[in-house]
């Protein structure tokens, strides 16, 4: 039954991140003025990926690939869904910032073997990237832990029923906006794309992968999508009463993090770091102070 | 060189199919990590020889030629090469033709610039500010298509003046589309010119200097960015910018964002021009008939126009012989200079992140480099 379980979670994500990258894109072709691809787009583009052809560089690209997958639908178990969870945990949310990485790591891994210098740069700089918002990010942790005592994602969003005024979102709101520009950032959405870049580095990690492996990369942004904003709805919108209403926030989250990356453009490497380390960062350790006094 | 940095330099090939590439072009760029340390162009992906084209073909078959030049700004080669062949043939052009060849020089820079602003903010990550200014673009391309049937390669100015006249009402129109594109302006702004994102990747990026721009043949908009106030317009006017009232805008940092706010003045500028051609243009016949196309032979001499396009000074050098076809035609394209070895200067040194921002904001356009 908990394999069961574990398998209709990790297809739900994947379901339910393809339908906001749909719907994502459909966000962003109404601010530039175009009509754009109908929600259902990302589904047809990974089945189609998946229905072409194939070019693996070497083994490591296939393990890369695969790991990258693996560990985000790992971290994704961790992540309470209503209250729900595929099987018996505390949803430990340090456990979960470290199952996320293996996802970035093993998609590094899998593109680096391809030798394409554009590739490596865009690892380069996401891995860079990475630096600058998982401080601010660690930080609003240790906040949750040193004022609620407990690092359980459950109990967080537990704490945090009967009510929007009970939502840590309203309990503290600098926090809470310091983890939306991290959310940003792990979204890799502009202002904070930058290991993507068009027109800099030619989609960067993404460019010499093809068939299977750019439907896996599509399935793995989708995974972390589900797993990035549900990190905010359980630790700052109250979870969810059920799960129409989690994925509805979710929803939101990433909608307005589209709008977000309609309107703005890209920062360099060093300028996204130096402006998460400053904002986000300043924010997250504003909460953490006025928590602990 | 250590040990090191044999091992961290690396050549990359960034190429026309390259997002960040502006068209049919293609860069060599060696690296160390993702600092520039040399970069080779290749304009030559559209050549097609026009110059030697045009020497095997009648002087009117040259007409659908020209325009082919400069695909985002294709009027001021029609220009040139009617002004041309009408100095050596001593062909009078009608006063209404002079006004309606500015009108078009105009709308031409306008849709030009709007490209190359909305071009340069997507190297950044603008796309929105991409998006609208192409939308924007189809405008004064509809503007177009009523006026001479094409929208992109107009083939509407020839020796003796104009094609056709106005369409009814079309005065109107393109007094509504000026206003619409005044409207935009704003959000323009707001989008990119003052957004603090997109000064801090735009300041201080690809700066040229004042001296440096003299000295390396820059013209056009990239010149005046470095402060210097230089317009074939005011300096050598044609057609008719002597009876109309227009500035011309610089800027002096010489930098990537500079050159953007120096192309939205400019945009500003144009639109001032529209409307002053559509109060006072006479009225009377568009074109003077020359003779028998196919049999005419302009009488032997040679001609050197120049225009200023949005890309710069637009300049051709034509010779006849006396026959049936020109006995040479050179174009000196305005991205001959900034198109290659400034570009290729400006990118030593830089990052790649701002490789495509950079040969945006000189706003090239390849064929004139290769003809």
């Amino acid at each position: 039954m908990v394999v069961l379980t574990s398998l209709f979670l990790a297809f739900s994500a994947m379901v339910v991140g393809l339908l906001f990258m749909g719907i994502g894109r459909k966000v962003t072709a109404r601010l530039q003025r175009r009509y754009g691809p109908p929600f259902w787009q990302s589904y047809i583009d990974v089945i189609k990926c998946f229905s072409r052809n194939s070019i693996s560089h070497s083994y490591i690209q296939d393990l890369g690939s695969m790991m990258g997958l693996a560990g985000l639908i790992a971290a994704a178990m961790f992540v309470p869904i209503a209250g729900w969870l595929p099987f018996p945990s505390a949803s430990p949310i340090i456990v979960i910032l470290y199952l996320m990485p293996i996802g970035y790591l093993g998609m590094a891994m899998g593109v680096s073997a391809s030798g394409n210098p554009l590739a490596a740069i865009g690892i380069g700089r996401a891995l860079t990237l990475m630096l600058g918002y998982e401080v601010p990010y660690a930080i609003l942790l240790l906040t949750f832990i040193a004022s609620s005592n407990t690092s359980s994602l459950a109990v967080l969003s537990d704490l945090q029923t009967g009510g929007i005024g009970n939502w840590f979102a309203v309990k503290m709101p600098i926090g809470f906006i310091a983890s939306i520009i991290c959310l940003q950032a792990m979204l890799a959405e502009k202002p904070f794309d930058t290991m993507i870049a068009p027109a800099e580095i030619a989609s960067g990690p993404m460019v010499e992968l093809s068939g299977k492996f750019l439907g896996m990369a599509f399935l793995q942004h989708a995974v972390a999508i589900f797993i990035e904003t549900g990190l905010i709805v359980n630790m700052y919108l109250g979870g969810g009463a059920t799960v129409l209403s989690f994925v509805f926030k979710q929803f939101l989250l990433y909608t307005f993090a589209m709008a977000v990356n309609g309107i703005y453009g890209r920062y360099r490497v060093e300028q996204a770091v130096k402006f998460l380390w400053i904002f986000a960062g300043s924010l997250a350790v504003i909460q953490l102070l006025i928590n602990i006094f | 060189m250590s040990k090191i940095d044999e091992v961290r330099d690396y050549e990359l090939f960034i190429g026309p199919n390259h997002p960040g590439i502006a068209g049919n072009y293609s860069f060599k760029m060696k690296l160390r990590g993702d600092k520039v340390l040399s970069a080779k162009t290749d304009a030559g992906y559209l050549h097609r020889g026009f110059e030697k084209l045009m020497e095997e073909r009648l002087f009117i078959q040259n007409i659908a030629i020209v325009c082919r030049i400069c695909v985002p700004d294709p009027d001021p080669n029609e220009n040139n090469y009617a002004r041309a062949v009408e100095e050596i043939a001593g062909i009078e052009v009608p006063e209404r033709a002079h006004w309606i060849r500015t009108l078009v020089l105009e709308l031409s820079r306008m849709a030009s610039h709007l490209f190359s602003l909305g071009g340069h903010a997507a190297t950044t990550g603008l796309y929105v500010l991409a998006n609208w200014t192409i939308a924007d673009r189809d405008r004064i391309m509809e503007l177009f298509e009523e006026l001479t049937g094409g929208r992109v390669y107009h083939i509407y100015q020839l020796p003796g003046g104009v094609r056709r006249d106005f369409p009814d009402g079309f005065g109107r129109r393109v007094l509504e589309v000026m206003d619409y594109i005044e409207s935009r302006l704003p959000d323009y702004d707001d989008l990119a010119i003052n957004n603090s994102l997109f000064i801090k990747r735009a300041t201080g990026i690809g700066v040229i200097t004042k001296e440096q721009a003299i000295s390396w043949g820059v013209t056009g908009p990239n010149l005046r960015a470095c402060g210097v106030a230089a317009d074939v317009r005011k300096d050598d006017p044609y057609e008719v910018y002597d009876k109309l009232d227009f500035e011309i805008p610089t800027m002096t940092e010489g930098d990537s964002y500079a050159r953007m706010i120096v192309r939205r003045k400019e945009l500003v500028q144009s639109i001032n021009i529209v409307r002053q051609i559509i109060d006072k243009i006479p009225s009377g016949p568009v074109w003077n008939k020359i003779p028998n196309p196919l049999k005419w032979k302009v009488p032997a001499g040679d001609a050197y126009v120049r225009t200023e396009s949005s890309k710069g000074e637009y300049a051709y050098y034509m010779v006849s012989d006396g026959g049936r076809k020109p006995y040479r035609v050179h174009v000196r394209g305005a991205s001959t200079t900034h198109g290659v070895h400034v570009l290729e200067n400006l990118l030593a040194g830089s990052r790649i992140e701002d490789a495509s921002q950079i040969m945006f904001s000189l706003d090239a356009c390849p064929p004139e480099v290769d003809r």
